[in-house]
């Protein structure tokens, strides 16, 4: 009881062994994660992964077929006050087209029981917003404001973002990371999912991964950095044979003839140095994966088993 | 109560409302401004007596000229129900099943909101849209006592309560379909069968006798299908309205309950 409790006061989001499906169709497979409170959590996942699936049970508009969702220690499928104290931008935001956004905004307020029109005021000029016109008059990026507005503007205690910055440009963009850093600096949690990995690098604490369903990576980018496989580029004075190079443990061969070798590796480049010293090094240049190669290389296909070594 | 969810539907379809009202109201009032040039036509009392059971079919029965008659075989056994369960049926369909499929629902259902109040102030907004064509076709009916239709009010408001019960009746079950199914196309395609089913039944059941059995399983007849115009509402009907909403509504809140949003 008083560990539940301890967990309930900081954890934000508790995921356990959830599961989702769609009749014969996938969802998701025994999802396990946690985000603690006052935590920036970036969701990530190719397309049809289940990122949005994921995000619907967590402000509780899916029923999970096993496993269980609590969001401040509480369901929020059934309790409405826990409601309360979410914002939820959904990935495919369909608004009411005959309506204008100042007209459903004022009727969402109105619907949580009233929000600071000080607040919506901020809002609507920090993003610029057109209210004045039909929804079905404003572009993607426009309508793409309003639910923002609609996400920020009762000041939630946890956002759960579903693809926010989808069709902001660049500066606007800038904007909506300031408002998730400021409700963050005022003790929010954030569960965002994006497929824009300079943003999630700007933005997020820790990244959780989901493939196929299943969750396959939950890390800190600084962590995910660590272990990901390097890009070195060895080229040697004289040619060489690289077949010791090539069988060391972590090493794989991008590209290879006698002078020159792109390699892929994995862990300390300790015992690479080690073996291309003595064959005479004219130049070697070392770098990191990108955040981009790091993701792909959860995203592509990899055999199961080593997804473990994600966790 | 809260009322702004239903508030909001409602908004949504002021303008197909007014059409709608303004639509039935307009035809209503060409109908009674008609009658004084038909009272004494004794030839479609004859036509009707020559082949009763198609006159049945388009929902005539006994006197034409009467002004009950006259009313009935025009408005209330035919058009009248019909413009308003377009309205019920169209709306109990896209409340959930349609905005759901819009993906629209979720961003209010994810509002500190139960589904069961979510629920309950949609079954308010179709209450609301179950009335406007009863209504407009009743004041039409009014103007008509100034044109030689004078039927009992007491009928005038049974036959108005009877195609308001029909048309909330009709729009349950599109909603309650709506949340078993998560399906607007299946919504419609049910509760419009059932009206044609019931339309029939209702219209043949004093022509045809195997059909004459079945009439108890008539929206419709419970509705228009017994001389309401001329008789009113009659309890049995009231009673059979209430109970089929309430085990309608009912589906719908079980279903909605386990239903996923979007």
């Amino acid at each position: 009881m008083e560990a539940g409790q301890r967990r309930s006061s900081t954890t934000a989001v508790a995921l356990e062994a959830l599961t989702k499906r769609f009749g014969r169709q996938r969802g998701i497979e025994r999802v396990s994660l946690e985000v603690q409170a006052g935590e920036v959590l970036g969701f990530l996942g190719p397309n049809g992964a289940g990122k949005s699936t994921t995000i619907r049970l967590v402000v509780g508009l899916l029923l999970p077929t096993s496993g269980s969702v609590r969001v401040f220690g509480s369901d929020p499928r059934h309790d409405v006050s826990v409601r309360r104290r979410i914002g939820y931008l959904p990935g495919e935001l369909a608004l009411y087209p005959s309506l204008s956004g100042a007209e459903l905004i004022g009727r969402v307020a109105l619907m949580r029981g009233g929000v600071e029109p000080r607040r919506v005021d901020q809002l609507v000029e920090r993003l610029r917003v057109e209210l004045d016109r039909p929804i079905r008059a404003l572009s993607k990026g426009n309508r793409q404001k309003v639910g923002l507005i609609l996400a920020f503007m009762h000041q939630p205690d946890l956002l759960v973002l579903d693809e926010p910055s989808s069709g902001l440009d660049p500066l606007l963009q800038e904007e909506f990371e300031g408002l998730v850093r400021e409700r963050v600096r005022d003790g929010a949690t954030v569960f965002l999912s994006s497929h824009d990995l300079d943003e999630v690098d700007r933005v997020v604490d820790r990244v959780a991964i989901i493939r196929r369903g299943r969750l396959v990576g939950v890390d800190t980018l600084d962590q995910l950095r660590q272990r990901a496989p390097r890009l070195v580029e060895v080229r040697f004075a004289e040619p060489v044979d690289p077949t010791r190079i090539l069988a060391l443990p972590g090493v794989r061969a991008l590209d290879a003839n006698a002078t020159e070798l792109r390699l892929e590796v994995t862990g300390p480049l300790g015992e690479l140095l080690q073996a291309v010293q003595p064959l005479g090094v004219a130049d070697l240049t070392a770098r990191p994966a990108s955040l981009d190669a790091i993701f792909r290389s959860f995203y592509e296909d990899i055999p199961r088993g080593e997804e473990i070594h994600a966790y | 109560m809260r009322t702004d969810f239903a508030r909001l539907d409602l908004r949504l379809r002021r303008r197909g409302s007014w059409a709608y009202s303004l639509g039935i109201g307009a035809y209503a009032l060409l109908i009674v401004l008609l009658y004084p040039a038909f009272k004494h036509d004794t030839s479609l009392d004859q036509l009707m007596r020559g082949n009763p059971t198609m006159a049945a079919l388009f929902g005539v029965s006994g006197s034409l000229t009467s002004p009950a008659g006259w009313l009935n075989a025009n408005l209330y056994a035919n058009i009248v129900p019909l413009f308003a369960l377009l309205v019920t049926i169209g709306y109990g369909a896209a409340a959930v099943a349609g905005d759901n499929g819009d993906e629209r629902l979720g961003l209010l259902a994810a509002l500190p909101v139960s589904r069961h109040s979510l629920l309950a102030q949609k079954l308010l907004a179709l209450g609301v849209l179950s009335l406007p064509v009863a209504v407009a076709t009743l004041a039409a009916d009014v103007v008509g006592r100034f044109y030689q239709l004078r039927p009992s009010w007491q009928g005038l408001v049974g036959v108005t309560a009877g195609v308001a019960l029909t048309a909330m009746v009709f729009g349950c079950l599109a909603l309650a379909t709506g949340c078993l199914t998560n399906s607007r196309g299946t919504a419609i395609g049910v509760s419009s069968a059932v009206a044609a089913a019931s339309y029939v039944i209702s219209s043949l059941s004093g022509s045809v006798v195997w059909v004459h059995h079945l009439r108890l399983l008539s929206p419709l007849y419970w509705a228009v299908g017994q001389n309401q115009v001329e008789n009113g509402l009659p309890m049995s009907s009231l009673i059979a309205f209430i109970a089929t909403a309430a085990v309608l509504s009912g589906i719908a809140f079980w279903a909605f309950d386990r239903l996923d949003l979007r």
